[in-house]
């Protein structure tokens, strides 16, 4: 019973997870500002004809896409609730604002 | 009337390219405002003591370096010397070319691997550095204490803060933000007025921005988007000779990255790129543009940093147009009498 419960807990959580697109074009994060749910995903697009490379230091939720090329896709998932921000390693102007829940 | 349609269409549309051409422009014209931090905003005051601090040798342990040894103004704001590598006090060598100060009011990252963010962060470095100045500040500070003239100048600028590290560095920097573009040729082409510069150059311009790839990353006004990249100067593993922004922080994206320095008057500032080895702009194309320098085997190299086929007369072509950057000299007159 309580297997069945935890399955369901799962499949519900998968369900209402949301998978947010940023795309990087023109140098910047669009949008550069989110707000989303732990276990959400964020799923960086590369739209731009050169390397991005999307990461943050931040403790709770550090990832690092490493090199992206040009007209692909890389997904995170939001590990724990806080804001941080998340940069192009690249090109440090780049700056995204995440507001996690 | 269906002519008066078609004549008015026409007019539309000649309206509508030549405001998109200047609309294309303006990311290239030089912005009319200095960025200023609120806790240091620009005054006369402050931009006057900066300059002498700026010029004056005792500032460094021989009483022989100043800023302006590896940043003159009448070299494009590097070495008074052309040389690779910067020469700071008893002719010690450092590891890195000297960049240029110019426009640096505009950049985030500040050094070839960006490790300071703001020239007050960056300012007591060289100061303090044994190949640059060789300064203790413990020593440089009541040395500067004992000079009246600069008392009186730091009380100007800093009412009431004495003169510290804080008030040092922060009048350096307000100085540094001063030394800004002057209006080149090129400048003029793009507000508009079509003969400033040569057809050439005109045709090195669209090459620049189009098949030899350079606006990837010597994008906007300063001719640089602030990025960081390994364009394959060195050839395989680096083995902790040049390993760039990777020295900050070990991340595999920083493995011999350096910084994207602005072309705004770099015709005056040779040698080039962070190693100094490359005498002539022709030969900078030439590696920026036929995918570095070592085409196989180097680490970590830019994706943007392909062979672009260019010819020996395209080349020519960019680099005329590089030359269009530069503008007249700042309007400075250098500092011949210091503080007593
Ligand atoms: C001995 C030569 C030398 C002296 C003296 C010197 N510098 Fe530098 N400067 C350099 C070198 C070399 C670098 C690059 C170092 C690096 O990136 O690791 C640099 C970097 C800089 C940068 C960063 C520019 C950029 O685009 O990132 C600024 C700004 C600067 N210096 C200002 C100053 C000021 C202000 C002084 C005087 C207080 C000074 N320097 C004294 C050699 C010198
Ligand atoms: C992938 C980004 C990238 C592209 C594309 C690129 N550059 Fe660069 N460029 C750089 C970086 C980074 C440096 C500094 C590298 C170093 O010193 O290690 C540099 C240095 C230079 C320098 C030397 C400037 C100085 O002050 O030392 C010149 C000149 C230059 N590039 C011109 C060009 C031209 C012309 C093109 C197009 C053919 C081009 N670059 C394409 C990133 C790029
Ligand atoms: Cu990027």
């Amino acid at each position: 019973m309580k297997k069945i419960l935890l399955v369901a807990v799962l499949a519900v959580s998968t369900l209402f997870s949301a998978d947010h697109v940023i795309d990087q074009k023109g140098k910047t994060f669009i949008p550069h500002e989110i707000t989303v749910a732990v276990g959400d995903t964020l799923t960086f697009k590369n739209s731009d004809p050169f390397a991005h490379n999307a990461y943050t230091d931040d403790e709770a939720n550090e990832f690092d896409i490493g090199m992206q090329s040009p007209g692909t896709n890389a997904s995170v998932t939001i590990k724990a609730a806080g804001t941080f921000s998340v940069e192009c390693a690249i090109h440090p102007n780049m700056l995204l604002e995440v507001t996690a829940k | 009337m269906i002519r008066t349609l078609a004549l008015s269409a026409l007019v539309a549309t000649l309206a509508i390219t030549s405001v998109s051409a200047t609309e294309d422009m303006s990311k290239w014209l030089r912005p009319s405002e200095i960025p200023q931090p609120k806790n240091n905003k620009l005054t006369p005051e402050r931009i006057e003591l900066g300059k002498l601090l700026y010029f004056d040798t005792r500032l460094s342990s021989s009483g022989e370096v100043s800023c302006a040894t590896c940043h003159h103004p009448k070299r494009g704001w590097t070495d008074e010397k052309p040389t690779a590598k910067a020469v700071g006090v008893d002719g010690r060598v450092g590891p890195r070319n000297s960049p240029v100060v110019l426009n640096t009011a505009y950049q985030n990252r500040q050094f070839w691997d960006g490790r300071a963010r703001t020239l007050e962060q960056q300012a007591l470095g060289p100061i303090e550095a044994d190949v640059e100045m060789n300064m203790p500040l413990d020593v440089l500070l009541p040395k500067l204490r004992k000079i009246k003239g600069y008392v009186e100048l730091f009380e100007k600028a800093y009412p009431g803060e004495g003169i510290t590290e804080k008030t040092l560095a922060k009048a350096i920097a307000s100085f540094e933000r001063t030394v800004v573009s002057t209006e080149s040729p090129f400048d003029k082409y793009a507000k508009g007025d079509k003969y400033a510069i040569s057809d050439k150059a005109k045709e090195g311009f669209e090459l620049f921005a189009g098949k030899a790839g350079c606006i990837n990353c010597h994008d906007g006004f300063n001719f640089t988007d602030g990025s960081f990249h390994n364009i394959g100067l060195h050839d395989g593993e680096l083995q902790g000779k040049e390993l760039g922004r990777y020295l900050v922080k070990m991340r595999a994206a920083w493995y011999g990255v350096m910084k994207t320095p602005t072309l705004r008057d770099v015709a005056k500032s040779f040698p080039y790129f962070h190693d100094g080895s490359v005498k002539t702009l022709e030969e900078a194309t030439a590696i920026c543009a036929g995918g570095g320098r070592f085409e196989h085997n180097v680490k970590n190299k830019s994706l943007s940093i392909v062979d672009r086929h260019l010819t020996k007369e395209e080349i020519d072509k960019v680099v005329a147009f590089m030359h269009t950057l530069t503008g007249p000299d700042m309007d400075l007159t250098i500092p011949t009498k210091f503080p007593q």
